[in-house]
């Protein structure tokens, strides 16, 4: 807190002939843990608590750029105007402002239980309105964009913190670069295809085996298992043998 | 021969429990797959779409087969009771054409429950749901997503960043500032409602299903495939010994 109340002070001193406070606050994504931080088209920020402290009456600003406009921005042009009108940018601006609001919706000190973030691109009803040039809207492109926030009483600036990183936003890609080919064949599906072609194999060779025996007969009487009755063959004397006496005479 | 009387009687005992087993387990088969035929996990507009569909088909054929084996099972006891060669060289031939038909089912579901990646299934689903064309499985695939979502707390296949990883047909109509994912993907209210809209779309963790839905996904069609799959080649391994137990019976009868 030391050095927060020391470097106002300091810069007070060599900004007197601009006006502006300087302070010495970067803004910065929000927490990690939240899943939709930074999308293909909006990013959130953590809110600058109990930063504006010393300008209460102000009206706090967030200025988003394209990180080439950082070096060359006017801190004097007034919000609303088309120079800093959402609807302009990037094409004819290289900067806008948006989220106005007061210190009051900053205040200190932070309650640890709610979420205090500030979702920069969620109306999307203003997209298009020129008559609202200071609509929260959406991003155009992946950026990269830098941030910082201004605070305005009447149409002076008064105080502004730092710029903030680079925040790039997600570039989202085709869908038909997915490639959705099959990966090979698990080794379940190769096992069971070959003890079943193996099985199968073994089936018809067994049935071919069957037919040949059922075919050449060549199965002996040993061990089968027959229904018929045993047939006997008996011989018979036949009148013939009775008849041979005759023919020696 | 007492001894082969003896060995008689033991084989044909074995061989009507082999193909009382073979019944039972015909029964068995065809309802099973008509139980996955009747689509209990409301997957099949996704199976069905990703054009290849042959799970289904190996499951239409495991009906056909089980019943086929139920028949055979009783001509097959009818045919060694009765010692008949003509019976039982009937009751082999069906039965070898049978398994082959389920051998084709097996090996059918086991290639196909390979060819369902999370990539298929995440590209069918980008390409598809919510899409605005007027077709009938759109619309399916679209209700499926939604009630998969709803039902398992889940977004996505592999999470939400999917939808911001990859433009979709849901992208066109749906702006990423109002749904950066759809709002089926938020934390429910009792009344149907997502529980806090802002805090779905920021993302924060309770307000939205963080998790996939692949799992939920491939549990189901495991179960499928390896229902269709590996019971068939169970029944196939047991099949097989009673066809060649059978074989050498036949072998064995004299005319």
């Amino acid at each position: 807190l030391g050095t927060h109340a020391m470097l106002p002070l300091l810069l007070l001193l060599l900004a007197t002939a601009h006006g502006l406070v300087q302070i010495d606050y970067t803004p910065a994504l929000a927490s990690s843990e939240l899943g939709g931080l930074v999308t293909t088209s909006t990013f959130t920020l953590k809110q600058p608590r109990c930063i504006f402290r010393e300008h209460e009456t102000a009206i706090i600003w967030l200025v988003v750029a394209i990180p080439e406009a950082v070096s060359s921005f006017n801190n004097s042009v007034e919000p609303g105007t088309p120079e800093r009108a959402f609807q302009e940018f990037p094409n004819s601006t290289s900067a806008y402002m948006t989220l106005n609001t007061t210190f009051l919706n900053y205040p200190c000190p932070e309650s640890t239980g709610d979420i205090t973030v500030l979702r920069v691109g969620s109306e999307t009803n203003c997209i298009k309105d020129e008559m609202r040039p200071t609509c929260n809207g959406p991003l155009p492109s992946p950026g990269p964009y830098r941030v910082k926030f201004l605070a305005f009483e009447g149409s002076e600036p008064v105080a502004e913190t730092n710029w903030s990183e680079d925040i790039t936003l997600g570039t989202a890609q085709s869908p038909s670069s997915i490639s959705a080919t099959g990966s090979g064949h698990s080794a379940g599906m190769i096992t069971l295809t070959t003890i079943l072609s193996i099985l199968f194999a073994i089936l018809l060779a067994a049935l071919l085996a069957m037919l040949i025996f059922w075919s050449s007969d060549a199965c002996g009487s040993s061990g089968t298992f027959s229904k018929s009755e045993s047939v006997s063959v008996r011989r018979y004397n036949t009148h013939h043998v009775y008849d041979q006496p005759a023919a020696r005479l | 021969m007492a001894k082969s009387d003896d060995g008689i009687h033991i084989l044909q005992g074995l061989l009507v429990f082999g193909n009382v087993i073979i019944g039972a387990c015909g029964i068995a088969l065809t309802a099973e797959c008509i139980y996955f035929v009747s689509n209990p996990h409301g997957l099949s507009p996704l199976l069905e779409a990703s054009e290849n569909n042959d799970i289904s088909a190996a499951a239409w054929i495991g009906i056909f087969v089980g019943f086929a084996l139920f028949a055979l099972s009783i001509l097959g006891i009818i045919g060694v009771i009765k010692c008949s060669r003509t019976l039982l060289m009937v009751y082999i031939i069906l039965m070898l054409i049978t398994f082959a038909f389920e051998m084709a089912s097996c090996i059918m579901a086991a290639t196909q429950r390979d060819f369902l990646t999370p990539n298929l299934f995440l590209k069918q689903m980008l390409e598809r749901y919510q899409k605005s064309d007027n077709d009938k499985l759109t619309e399916q695939i679209t209700q499926t997503w939604d009630n998969l979502m709803l039902q398992k707390n889940c977004c996505g296949v592999h999470g939400p960043s999917d939808w911001q990883d990859y433009t979709s047909a849901f992208r066109v109509t749906h702006s990423d500032a109002d749904f950066p994912w759809p709002r089926n993907c938020c934390v429910m209210s009792a009344q149907g409602t997502p529980a806090n809209i802002d805090g779905c779309k920021l993302g924060v963790p309770g307000y939205y299903n963080s998790n996939g839905c692949y799992d939920a996904i491939s549990g189901s069609v495991n179960s499928y495939a390896w229902g269709v799959a590996w019971f068939g080649f169970a029944i196939l391994c047991w099949t097989f010994c009673v066809l060649l137990g059978t074989m050498f019976y036949w072998s064995r009868i004299e005319y």
